[in-house]
């Protein structure tokens, strides 16, 4: 009985010292980065988006070694669905080392720019390159449309796109896109910890959002004001999905750098598969706009797209190179940021942050938070 | 940092009287007309559009809008699309702020033979 009364007492000692922690202007900002999951809209430059056959049918190319030359790789080789669409490893590794991190696939419909780079302004177009890339999977689009008809997915394939004989090879690599990236479209990370304190501050239940860990609202503090990550990491991706200096190495080796941005808007500009192409199924082309007038600056120069943070504990290791192993590295990274590495007539943002252990620590726990697999 | 040109000739300007919406922009010109700016509330990283009054019964020409984050020494990422609709009024469409914070708005064009200049704070939560 003493024991019952004693567990008692330290339960409600407890429930009475949860609070919420933040001030009501962080409550607000808190507010902008939800709800989650965002309502998805069809993806009115692909025609099959949203088409059960042809997600069905993108499933299942994603997982099959076909879409590789010589069938030695799929999608999800390295877009391991086990390890969050990513791998463990620093750079991908296909037919040779990559230069770059393997993003995740996650949340991927409605960006306005995909890769780290941002070469790719529609997802069918994102999910086109790979497959025709001489180091990842490599297959020309004849090679491609030949490996489609004499698969086991040619009677599907036909049944969305018609008679596959009847296309020209570069329609059927676009069709082909095209039905994974209505597969890609499907892949939306859970709620979280965090979606549930938000929608609770929401509600103006702060009993209940008193139950979010104070860590991981300290942490949320500092991401919004003196850590300075709500400059870039903002709405309900937690990504303002533009380009930015982060202060990473972008020197592959001592001869060669890798150009970021700056290569990505080369690679867009000059690409057929953009919304304002001929390939978008949009009359409109709605989002041509920013392929248009995307300006151009000296600056793009090794800048990369700010990734979302949704699920960030399960996808290390951390920036477009693979570099930082895990979360307390990566805000140990900005804590102690070499700004000597930072553009010097770049945007003026990152500087050393000054955090003391707890407050790293207090940064991890939020972040943390964005993830189904939280802490136990 | 490049800007948008827009080449306008406006075949008249507004009524002198300009009973424009929106919040009136500075200018450190001394009689330079004055000019409204109208917008809804901003979408953070999203495309928004602005309206431009300019109060003058005199043509503008060579308009051109752009904005800044001055703490962050920075710009927008987008050229914004600028249409005359007539009677001194301006759409301007792609605007894009990709931060929040404190952004100037800056609007330029030519007015009776020389360059007038205007900038307006918006705070974007």
């Amino acid at each position: 009985m003493k024991l019952w009364v004693t567990v008692a007492f330290v339960a409600l000692a407890s429930a009475v010292r949860a609070e919420v922690l933040l001030s009501e202007e962080e409550i607000q900002q808190t507010l902008s980065f939800g709800p989650w999951p965002p309502p998805i809209q069809p993806d009115p430059s692909n025609r099959v988006s949203n088409d059960p056959r042809a997600i069905e049918l993108g499933a299942a190319l994603f997982d099959d070694p076909v879409l590789s030359i010589d069938g030695a790789f799929a999608c999800a080789s390295c877009h391991n669905p086990a390890q969050a669409f990513t791998t463990l490893d620093t750079r991908a590794f296909d037919r040779v080392l990559l230069d770059r991190n393997t993003p995740s696939l996650r949340n991927l419909a409605g960006l306005r720019w995909y890769g780290w780079g941002g070469k790719s302004d529609n997802l069918w177009a994102a999910s086109l390159h790979p497959i025709i890339e001489e180091q990842e999977m490599a297959h020309s689009k004849e090679s491609l449309k030949r490996a489609i008809s004499e698969s086991p997915y040619v009677n599907d394939f036909e049944a969305i796109f018609g008679e596959i004989e009847g296309q020209n090879p570069e329609l059927a690599l676009v069709n082909t896109a095209k039905a994974l990236s209505a597969y890609l479209e499907t892949l939306i990370t859970g709620r979280t910890q965090f979606d549930d304190f938000r929608d609770a501050l929401e509600r103006r239940d702060l009993a209940e959002a008193a139950n979010y860990p104070e860590a991981a609202q300290r942490g949320l503090q500092l991401f919004l004001g003196r850590g300075n990550c709500a400059f870039c990491h903002n709405g309900p991706r937690f990504s303002n999905n533009e380009f930015h200096d982060a202060g990473v190495p972008y020197f592959l080796s001592e001869i060669e750098v890798d150009e970021g941005r700056f290569g990505g808007l080369n690679f867009l500009l000059s690409s057929p598969y953009t919304l304002d192409g001929d390939w978008t199924d949009d009359l409109k082309k709605q989002g041509a706009w920013a392929v248009r007038n995307v300006r151009r600056s000296h600056s793009d120069f090794g800048i990369f797209r700010t990734p979302s943070l949704r699920g960030v504990a399960e996808t290390a290791p951390y920036m477009h190179d693979g570099s930082l192993d895990d979360l307390d590295a990566v805000v140990r990274h900005y804590n102690e940021i070499d700004t000597g590495r930072l553009h010097a007539d770049g945007e003026a943002i990152l500087s050393e942050l000054n955090l003391t252990e707890q407050e790293i620590a207090d940064l991890v726990a939020f972040l943390e938070t964005l993830s189904s697999a939280t802490r136990p | 940092m490049i800007r948008w040109l827009v080449w306008f000739l406006v075949s008249s300007g507004a009524a002198v009287a300009c009973e424009a919406a929106g919040q009136r922009m500075s200018s450190e010109i001394r009689d330079a007309p004055a000019v409204h700016v109208a917008f809804n509330e901003i979408p953070l990283a999203q495309p928004f559009s602005i309206l431009l009054t300019v109060c003058s019964e005199i043509a503008v020409s060579e308009l051109r809008v752009d904005a800044v984050m001055p703490a962050h020494q920075h710009g927008m990422n987008y050229l914004p699309v600028v249409t005359a609709t007539g009677d001194g009024v301006f759409r301007v469409d792609d605007m894009l702020f990709h931060m929040p914070g404190m952004w100037e708005l800056q609007v330029d064009f030519e007015y009776n033979g020389q360059s007038v200049s205007y900038t307006s704070d918006v705070a974007l939560k």
